[in-house]
């Protein structure tokens, strides 16, 4: 009696297999790379109420991040300046420019500017602002070269897995306190040395447990 | 007199279906939730939603990858001081009847979320209590009045002003005639200046001042007594032995707060060597404070009157030989002696306090007989009355009469509700109806502001500018956390117009009245006091009345009432909603009731012998035939209540007030008559044959009859120090793995002392506030899916057949942290793990909502969303949410964290500030809100901090140790002091076989 079955079809579990296991290694592949916060949050570049440059401020006229940023060393929160900020400047400063219409509308008619956030983490994770400061993370650390963006721009995933990357081995993090603003301070040689040292002064301990951050 | 020495366990339970262990109660014991409350409670099945969800899921697609544009709002011109991200405290002052708290508020850029006590105020001493608590909701309370009404129409407030100064020039030139106030009682420098002026410019008007559960009848008695106007004020802390007379100090009468802070300063004890006083509570029903007596006598509301008066017989008061004898109740005279013999002991060291429910007179004995036992100046003393408006019945009886000849043309209600709480003989709504000019101001457009031409809305506390003088006199400011968000006026701006005919704001009215109080400069004087809340030392004179004796016979009228046979009526102010006016609050609904635990609704509680004598059971609607008036509401049997009696709570039953409080409850105010305010007699019961459904917490989250609770006297406590470590015996424990040394850095735990925990809720209501724990109304509490982080477990034990024999202990149980937690063992999904520090986390982003965590915990302490509750919640509620603790969706567990949101806070500060945490630096809600100290939290891996030394006491032990899952909360087991003497049907509560 003829074979009911061809040859080749002895491999067909094998092929079966191949096929079920590659399209599962794709399928965890693709969303990996493509749903991660690395794809899907890194460049994320919203256009902005006012066209504000960073460059310019913070970069080409030398602003400390604190000038404007002023709760960033006290308070959970860093937070985004008052109207009132920029017309310290800008009533003396291109009182009549056409970029500025808008914050001086703000200033005239009492109605707040609405900025689009950039980074946020998730709502039910508490960042805090002023302790990453005072263990001296830098600005850079999290936020990128702020000083060579035209508009902010996400440089970091902000993820959790890249949160956690850092509280596990806080040491290249780490910089003298009143560098922490300084977008083009470079590590020193010895940073690993250093990072020890400050690690062992300041008692640097950063949680890695679920309640350090969620509440 | 040898007692027999009866080794018996004692029996505790929570409800009479666990004592009869019926099969009903054995099969919702041994279910986490009921049956079918996995199902949602509309017309949706699980699977009917499944399949729609299953649509929208396919319909929704891809659009849901989009990132959400969220949007950053800062000011134009920052206000000076607010720093976002950084909460903000300011001090203020609850004003409640003749009483004020001194708060401290927390506001997250201006928008107030948590209250704690002042710790500068001798009324809150840093504490609160639940009601306290619970007003933060009451300010966002989307229910409240928002437009001033005319006859029902909408009009503004300029339309009232005009409407006034209209009619203030012509009640100016007839003196006030026909004009007429009627206010609830304050204790206010500016409202009582303002009633002088009012008084000035208009002699011929009238004031009523009326409240109705109030301190009148304390008030009127110690007047009899000393022929002026007098505040006691108690200091428990100086008392051996304290004999309550139908007084809930601990609860529900004025002061409890310091009174819970006093009682427990005399009662925390360190080990079985120290001394602790002694509580007597004389009552009809159990209260809070009966819950912690050493021994309790149960009696009828008038057989109490008659036990003062043969008790001041037996102490040999002056003057009290020459009152008739009533015959008392065996159990009282059996009480007498032994009771005199301990209070002659400890004279001057003892204090006798008795309720407002009491008639005047029996205040002007209890006056005697504290004088008598020479207590005066020590445990109580009395202050003058200072910027006070007493509640007058006889002045709302006044007014009412006058109305109703016709004789006002215009009556003002300043946060007054009579229609709905005045006396039924006095027929307020008729009467209002022959004034022409009706104005009400009030927080709601209750059930006068219905009947009124006017109505004006008023501000909550913290919305207004006020002042308040405490019980003691120190004047204290109340300051606005935020503008009125219902254009609102306050009860001092709508007087101040009233009486000088033009409308000034109150922060000018409240600064003209202290610029008088403050010494010194007032402008830096008076940003002290805005800093402190209070003036500290402000507080008034002590008087030592002389003492008379005539004014005993003021009892006399009381000694033969209550003689007519049928049922005696207790008419009780309700510990959640008061006299009515949280009834709108979600919080203090949703608050099971200390002694019924039941939520939101107010039964009639009888004991079991009359209810069987009735041929009644809990949940049978009945209707009380109170001379001729007829309140049909649901009965509920509560062991330990006085036979043929009913206690009823007043404050439910509302009609068109608001969303929450009108499914709640029955009215009983109907029924109630300026001739018996506190208890009338000569009432019937028939049941109805209907049965309404109640929402009963206690058999909810059942650990079944382990030995959950421990106690033991103080006299077997001194023998059997580590009577409570014993009470559990268990082969050595080992672990089936490698263990977690949590020996490192900050080791957090709990202790809870259960002797001097009265189950007031004040943790309950705190936790809810600072954890963001949602109202889920009162179908889903009898589904068994209340919310509260911290419950209040309430167990009886003795026989429930004999009222005097039932004691009551309440134990305060919220997550225990467990070191190797059952919790974490079972989940899949890795949601609910352990910190190093020893907290047991939950994860809400990691849960899926298996429950498995729930079915396997031991203390059945956690909740679970089974609803979006706090989506439906309305948006200004969502005010009142801290923003430091995450809002939980659908389908998550959640559970005590040990507020670790103010842990974290002190992590982060400590470490700014370069040095360690410091015992202190971390105090939890519960436990900053608990007026008794009764819970001690911190750091056990550092041997000097106060829960460390709590935790060493000997008689601290560990729930359900025996399990070795090594909770991180420790009880310290309840030690009552008995005296030996006295006759008692007490069971023994441990074996002293050890």
């Amino acid at each position: 009696m003829a074979q009911i079955f061809p040859s080749w079809t002895n491999k067909l579990p094998l092929i079966l297999l191949v096929v079920v296991v590659g399209i599962g290694v794709s399928k965890v592949g693709f969303f990996s790379y493509f749903g991660s916060p690395e794809f899907t949050d890194v460049g994320y570049r919203p256009d902005q109420p006012v066209d504000y440059s960073h460059k310019l401020h913070a970069g080409d006229l030398g602003i400390d991040c604190r000038y404007c940023h002023v709760s960033v060393e006290t308070s959970a929160v860093s937070n985004v300046p008052p109207t009132r900020t920029c017309m310290n400047c800008h009533t003396l400063v291109n009182t009549d420019s056409d970029k500025l219409a808008k914050v001086r509308e703000s200033w005239q008619t009492g109605k707040p500017i609405e900025w689009v956030r950039v980074h946020k983490v998730g709502e039910y994770a508490y960042f805090n602002h002023s302790i990453h400061i005072d263990r001296g993370v830098g600005c850079i650390s999290c936020h990128g070269n702020v000083a060579e963006m035209e508009k902010v721009t996400q440089a970091e995933p902000l993820s959790m897995g890249w949160c956690l990357d850092c509280h596990r081995n806080p040491g290249p993090n780490l910089r003298p306190v009143d560098e922490v603003t300084n977008m083009y301070w470079e590590k020193p040689d010895n940073q690993a040395e250093f990072a020890a040292k400050i690690i062992k002064e300041k008692n640097i301990s950063p949680p890695v447990n679920c309640a350090g951050c969620h509440r | 007199m040898k007692k027999e020495n009866k080794v018996q366990e004692k029996k505790y339970f929570r409800s009479l279906e666990e004592l009869e262990g019926s099969k009903e109660y054995k099969e919702k014991a041994g279910r986490e939730f009921p049956e079918g409350a996995s199902e949602m409670n509309n017309d949706w099945s699980r699977r009917n939603f499944m399949g729609i969800m299953g649509a929208s899921i396919a319909l929704a697609g891809l659009a849901g990858c989009r990132r959400p544009k969220e949007k950053i709002v800062p000011y134009v011109i920052p206000p000076e001081d607010v720093i976002p991200g950084i909460a903000q405290q300011y001090a203020t002052t609850m004003p409640f009847g003749t009483s004020s708290y001194g708060i401290v508020v927390e506001s997250h850029e201006g928008r107030p979320t948590k209250i704690e006590g002042n710790k500068l105020h001798p009324s809150t001493l840093g504490s609160s209590n639940a009601m306290i608590q619970a007003s933060m909701l009451g300010l966002y309370d989307p229910d409240r009045s928002q437009k001033v009404l005319q006859k029902g129409k909408e009009k503004t407030f300029d339309d009232f002003t005009a409407f006034w100064v209209e009619k203030f020039a012509s009640y100016k030139d007839t003196k006030g005639e026909g004009l007429a106030v009627l206010s609830e009682s304050f204790a206010s420098p500016t409202l009582a200046r303002l009633k002088k002026n009012f008084e000035k410019t208009f002699p011929k008007a009238t004031w009523a001042t009326y409240e109705p559960v109030s301190d009148e009848n304390i008030y009127l008695g110690l007047k009899f007594a000393a022929g002026k106007d007098l505040q006691p004020v108690y200091d428990y802390s100086q008392a051996d032995v304290i004999l309550s007379l139908d007084s809930d100090f601990s609860l529900t009468e004025s002061e409890d707060i310091t009174a819970n802070a006093g009682f427990a300063a005399g009662r925390t004890i360190e080990d079985e060597q120290s001394k602790m006083n002694r509580l007597y509570v004389v009552e009809t029903a159990f209260s809070g404070t009966g819950g912690v007596a050493d021994h309790r006598l149960v009696i009828k509301q008038h057989e109490i009157v008659r036990f003062v008066n043969a008790l001041a017989k037996k102490l040999g008061v002056k003057g009290s030989q020459e009152t008739p004898n009533v015959d008392l109740p065996a159990s009282c005279n059996a009480w007498l002696d032994p009771l005199v013999q301990d209070l002659i002991a400890s004279k001057g060291k003892s204090l006798v306090v008795a309720g407002r429910r009491m008639p005047h007179g029996v205040h002007a004995l209890v006056y005697a007989i504290n004088n008598e036992l020479e207590n005066l100046n020590k445990s109580v003393k009395y202050v003058e009355l200072r910027d006070v408006e007493v509640s007058s019945v006889d002045s709302l009886k006044a007014l009412a009469d006058r109305m109703n000849s016709g004789l006002f043309s215009t009556v003002l209600m300043l946060n007054a509700n009579p229609v709905y709480n005045a006396p039924s003989d006095f027929r307020f709504k008729s009467a209002l109806k022959k004034v022409e000019n009706s104005i009400h101001v009030g927080l709601y457009n209750d059930e006068t502001a219905k009947a009124c031409s006017w109505h004006i809305p008023t501000t909550h506390y913290l919305e207004n500018w006020s002042d308040a003088r405490s019980v003691d006199g120190t004047a204290s400011v109340v300051q606005p956390l935020i503008a009125p968000l219902f254009n609102g006026k306050s009860a001092v701006e709508v007087l101040s117009l009233v009486v000088s005919g033009e409308f000034v704001d109150g922060h000018t009215i409240v600064k003209e009245t202290w610029k008088d109080l403050v010494s010194g400069g007032f402008d830096s004087s008076w940003r002290k006091v805005l800093h402190d809340g209070v003036i500290t030392s402000s507080s008034s004179k002590t008087i030592t009345p002389d003492y008379k004796s005539e004014y005993i016979y003021e009892v006399v009228g009381y000694l033969d009432q209550g003689n007519k046979d049928g049922i005696e009526v207790v008419f009780a102010s309700s510990p959640s909603v008061f006299d009515g006016r949280f009834a709108n609050n979600g919080w203090m609904q949703e608050l099971p009731g200390a002694v019924t635990r039941i939520a939101w609704d107010n039964v009639a509680q009888v004991s079991k012998k009359t209810a069987d004598g009735l041929g009644l059971k809990s949940e049978d609607m009945i209707d009380i035939n109170i001379n001729g008036a007829v309140i049909q509401m649901p009965l509920w049997v509560v062991p330990g209540t006085a036979d043929d009696t009913v206690i009823l709570e007043l404050g439910y039953g509302r009609k068109g007030i608001g969303r929450i409080a009108d499914k709640a409850g029955f009215d009983v105010y109907h029924a109630r008559t300026s001739s018996a305010m506190s208890y009338a007699s000569g009432a019937t019961i028939v049941g109805t044959g209907r049965t309404f459904e109640l929402a009963n917490v206690q058999d909810h989250w059942s650990m079944e009859n382990r030995p959950i609770v421990r106690e033991a006297n103080k006299e077997d406590y001194e023998h059997h120090p580590e009577f409570a470590k014993h009470a559990v015996h268990h082969p050595p424990l080992e672990s089936m793995w490698t263990e977690f040394k949590y020996d490192k850095g900050n080791q957090w735990g709990m202790a809870i002392d259960l002797t001097t925990c009265t189950g007031c809720s004040a943790c309950t209501i705190a936790c809810q506030s600072e954890n963001n724990i949602p109202v889920i109304g009162k179908q889903e509490v009898r589904n068994g899916r209340e919310m509260h982080w911290i419950r209040i477990d309430r167990y009886f034990s003795g026989d429930v057949d004999d009222s005097a024999s039932v004691e009551m202990v309440h134990q305060p149980i919220a997550c225990q942290h467990c070191e190797m937690a059952p919790c974490e063992q079972v989940c899949p999904v890795a949601a609910t793990v352990h910190s190093d520090d020893g907290l047991n986390s939950m994860v809400y982003n990691r849960c899926i909502g298996t429950r498995y965590c729930a079915n396997n915990c031991p203390y059945k302490v956690r909740r679970f969303n089974f609803f979006n509750f706090t989506k439906e919640t309305p948006e200004i509620v969502k005010m009142a949410m801290n923003p430091d603790v995450t809002v939980r969706a659908r389908g998550v567990m959640e559970k005590c964290t040990y507020c670790v949101q103010r842990i974290s806070k002190a992590r982060i500060e400590a470490k700014k500030e370069d040095r360690l945490i410091v015992d202190g630096d971390v105090v939890v809600a519960c436990q900053q809100a608990c007026p008794a100290n009764a819970i001690a939290f911190g750091d056990i891996n550092d041997p000097e901090s106060n829960v460390t030394k709590v935790k060493d006491r000997n008689r601290a032990y560990d729930l359900l140790a025996e399990l070795n899952i090594r909770p991180r909360t420790s009880f310290l087991a309840k030690i009552r002091n008995i005296n030996p003497n006295m006759p008692t049907t007490k069971i023994k509560p441990v074996d002293s076989k050890h």
